[in-house]
């Protein structure tokens, strides 16, 4: 199988300037300006192979947008390789946008005042887009997502997650190999975000697509992505499937009870002193948490005591979520 | 040829959003036409008080206003980038025109065009048409011909020079209010050039060429033998700061995209 | 009041931190004051005086109206339509303060800006390149500083009633521009109002556009005498007073659709 991206030492620094506090300050700003040199995107390399779906997650500020602008040839790195379908996206511009679409979340493809159906056709000439080519594989389109009806409608009298629809298919209409999606969901309440989840995965099926998708939503990652990489202060924190970075990091097993009677943390912790069992207190609903290594027989074992000991009213035994995982790792660092 | 094709695909888009606030359009080529007025009425004012201007008669300016206003009219139509810092640069909407395969600047003009500028030059010919019966212009079939040849080339030394200003947003940060100051410059090379000193009229001849809008074509028309020169002049210097203005504005998207925003 | 003086000086640094425009702006403005004095010096040719002015009160003319133009120019009519258009209006609204006072201070904060580092500077330039003609009277000085005073608020004053439009008319961008227009050749910018036929000028008389410029600049050139001088510029002030009722009218019908129409 061949490599949609390739991505190689890659570097970008961006010259930050600063200004001076007070009207002294803004005076001296006037002659000359201070500035660093910020490295955005610190000397990160991956593959992504054809018709992959990859989640490309970071704080804010930890370089995705600057990466996927570079992958997408709107940027030039300052050092390092990118190959994308084949191509150096910042050599020949013209020709490579033709084999990648994108999707910013935030920002609108679509011409604000004509009717939905005029932006895909003035797209379509753009885009080169034959007839038969358009009608075999946009009117699939128009159907996954539901869209039909708001087709002779001006796009300024969209709602939020109507307009995403329509933004998805209209950077669809060349059918490229390679999706860029940058936060394709924020904003959008549950129903729409799972029309688009499914919608994604049907494409990538279908003409083996390849997505990458930034977000803020790790809903969204779980649900599409068998592999995510990481990215913290430009550099590129944990690159690989998203089941061993729960393994790796799912720290054990949370149990949640609930018990019919007075009990402290004292008395819990006397009852499970012989294993290693860390117990909180949610003061507010007396659920008390133990949380240990993830181990069926200690688990077993560590239920089994505390019922011999005290009257449960109720038991939960919870899965650290991805959410929690990467929490985990960005405030204590991957090491 | 897809170029041509692609310019009329958005033109035909361009009237479908136009035509829903036809209220709008009737104001826009109002005030156009208010515009207009008040500059015929400072001509007007000003031979009030005197019988020749630097040796040029009323009507001869009138006449060399009237030209002026038909580049004008396709400069205004297809290069409304006055505030290209703000809404591509500081807003980000240059990075969407960078994941598109046509020229950045063909899809600039051709997102922010405004057809109904192009009013201005059926005003502009009527005022030539005026001015002309006044002064018993003759007529050859050659003048329409130089006349559209004239009028491309004022049109792209406007464009050339405003798309030169564009440019400065990609090496300055900041917000310039150059672009409309030079809409004022813009308007001294409709009045004869030999009026201003020397220094002047070298910088409307060749440093901001805005005497090749007005005068300068105009004068051909008149029958002014001693510029007949810089009036054939006026298709080369539109081509070569047009050219120039591309390569400039090419490197500065290519700077864009080496330091973002 | 402290709130007022506080954004007159965020305005202020707001102005320098987009420095290019004082780069070049200067040199323009010059280029555009130069190419008005050459045409006025063609349109004297031989002559001494026309309306009693010479030919070097009018180049003064010129230079001083452009540089006062830069003090109490404003853009804030655009940008009431843009915070109306976008909303932004309702938020403004809610805030302890008078709106249409704010965006006046902002103008202010603007104008004192410029009249420091492009109409002074500016007109320093502006003298060594054409001759020009300062009045050695302090009078003449202190009747120009009430004056440009004057005309800001004039100018400010049509631009708040410009702005406000936005809440009634879809898209006053035109509108604007008509406006600016007019301005430009009614306030004496282009022509001095004496140079007007005398029916235009029996016109001009009853609006309210010579004080934004053409009374400065009367004043600056010593056209009028110190008589005719604090006549216009109790003028200029009666206007400012006159266009306080319009503004309050429109802004409390606006306010009023405001509240109806939910912004």
């Amino acid at each position: 199988m061949t490599d949609a991206i390739t991505v190689r030492n890659l570097k970008k620094e961006f010259k930050a300037y600063s200004s001076r506090s007070g009207l002294k300050g803004a005076f001296r700003d006037l002659l000359t300006r201070n500035y660093k040199i910020v490295p955005a995107v610190n000397n990160i390399s991956f593959q992504v192979k054809q018709g992959e779906m990859v989640g490309y997650i970071g704080e804010n500020g930890a370089g995705k947008s600057t990466t996927i602008k570079m992958l997408t040839g709107i940027l030039t790195p300052t050092s390092g390789e990118v190959i994308v379908n084949g191509m150096n996206p910042h050599k020949d511009r013209e020709k490579f946008v033709r084999t990648i679409g994108v999707v910013f979340g935030q920002r609108s493809q679509l011409w604000w005042d004509i009717a939905v159906q005029e932006s895909f056709r003035l797209l379509k000439k753009v885009y080169k887009v034959t007839d038969e080519q358009y009608d075999s594989h946009m009117s699939h389109v128009i159907k996954t997502l539901d869209i039909e009806p708001l087709l002779d409608k001006p796009v300024r009298k969209l709602s939020l997650g109507q307009r995403m629809r329509c933004e998805l298919a209209a950077a669809l209409i060349h059918n490229p190999p390679l999706l860029f999606l940058d936060e394709p969901t924020i904003g959008l309440d549950v129903l729409v975000k799972l029309k688009i989840r499914e919608f994604l995965k049907e494409i990538n099926d279908k003409y083996n697509t390849t997505i990458l998708l930034t977000t803020h939503d790790l809903s969204d990652i779980e649900a599409l992505c068998e592999r995510v990489v990481m990215l913290d202060e430009g550099k590129i924190i944990y690159d690989g499937a998203l089941k061993s970075l729960k393994e790796k990091w799912g720290e054990g097993k949370e149990i949640e009870f609930q018990f019919l009677e007075d009990v402290t943390l004292n008395d819990l912790n006397r009852i499970t002193a012989s294993s290693e069992v860390k117990w909180e207190k949610d003061e507010k609903k007396a659920i008390f948490t133990a949380f240990a290594e993830d181990n069926d027989e200690l688990i077993s074992l560590l239920i089994a005591k505390v019922v011999a000991d005290l009257k449960v009213k109720d038991i939960d035994i919870k899965e650290t979520s991805t959410e929690e995982i990467i929490r985990n790792i960005y405030d204590r660092g991957i090491s | 040829m897809f170029y041509i094709a692609i310019f009329f695909q958005y033109v035909a888009q361009y009237m479908k959003t136009r035509m829903q606030y036809r209220a709008d359009l009737f104001v826009e080529i109002f005030s156009d036409l208010l515009f207009q007025a008040v500059n015929l009425i400072f001509i007007l004012v000003v031979f009030g008080h005197t019988n020749l201007l630097g040796g040029w008669t009323r009507d001869e300016i009138i006449f060399i206003y009237g030209f002026f206003l038909v580049p004008y009219a396709l400069f205004s139509s297809f290069f409304n980038i006055w505030n290209f810092n703000e809404r591509y640069i500081v807003k980000g909407e240059l990075d969407r025109i960078l994941t598109r395969p046509i020229h950045s600047l063909f899809q600039i003009v051709l997102e922010r065009m405004e057809l109904e500028s192009l009013f201005g030059a059926v005003t502009g010919i009527a005022v030539m048409i005026y001015a002309g019966n006044n002064l018993g212009l003759g007529f050859s079939w050659t003048d329409p011909f130089l006349f559209f040849l004239f009028v491309i080339g004022g049109m792209l030394v406007y464009g050339g020079i405003f798309v030169l200003i564009a440019c400065i947003s990609f090496w300055a940060d900041a917000r310039t209010s150059i672009m409309p100051m030079m809409y004022n410059i813009g308007n001294y090379g409709r009045y004869p050039v030999d009026i201003y000193n020397s220094v002047i009229r070298f910088v409307l001849t060749w440093v901001l060429p805005f005497a090749f809008v007005g005068v300068y074509p105009a004068s051909y028309f008149l029958g002014k033998e001693e510029w007949f020169l810089y009036s054939f002049l006026t298709p080369v210097i539109g081509i070569v700061f047009f050219s120039i203005s591309i390569v400039t504005w090419n490197s500065g998207v290519k700077r864009y995209r080496g330091a973002g925003n | 009041m402290d709130k007022y003086i506080e954004m007159i000086r965020i305005r202020f640094l707001m102005m320098l931190a987009y420095r290019t425009n004082y780069y070049t702006g200067i040199l323009i403005y010059s280029i555009n004051i130069g190419a008005y004095y050459f045409l006025w010096s063609a349109i004297y040719g031989e002559k001494d005086a026309i309306e009693g002015m010479s030919v070097i009160q009018m180049s003064t003319y010129v230079a001083v109206a452009w540089m006062a133009r830069a003090f109490y120019f404003n853009n804030i009519d655009r940008e009431m339509a843009a915070e109306i258009k976008e909303g932004k209006v309702a938020v403004e609204l809610i805030r302890p303060y008078n709106y249409l006072g704010m965006k006046t201070m902002q103008g202010l904060g603007e104008g004192i800006f410029r009249l420091f580092f492009f109409s002074v500077p500016g007109m320093v330039i502006v003298s060594f390149i054409f001759p020009l003609q300062f009045s050695a009277d302090w009078t003449t000085w202190i009747f120009f500083a009430v004056s440009i005073v004057l005309s800001f608020f004039i100018n400010t004053q049509i631009n708040l009633l410009t702005g406000i439009t936005t809440f009634f008319l879809f898209n006053n961008t035109g509108l604007i521009r008509a406006k600016r227009v007019v301005i430009d050749l009614f306030s004496g910018l282009l022509i001095p109002i004496s140079f007007f036929p005398l029916w235009a000028q029996d016109v001009l008389k009853y609006l309210p556009f010579q004080g934004i410029s053409y009374v400065p600049s009367m004043i600056f050139t010593n056209s009028f005498s110190n008589n005719e001088a604090i006549q216009a510029i109790i003028m200029q002030g009666i206007w400012v007073l006159i266009l306080i009722i319009p503004i309050q009218v429109l802004w409390i019908i606006a306010k009023k659709q405001l509240i109806i129409q939910g912004g």
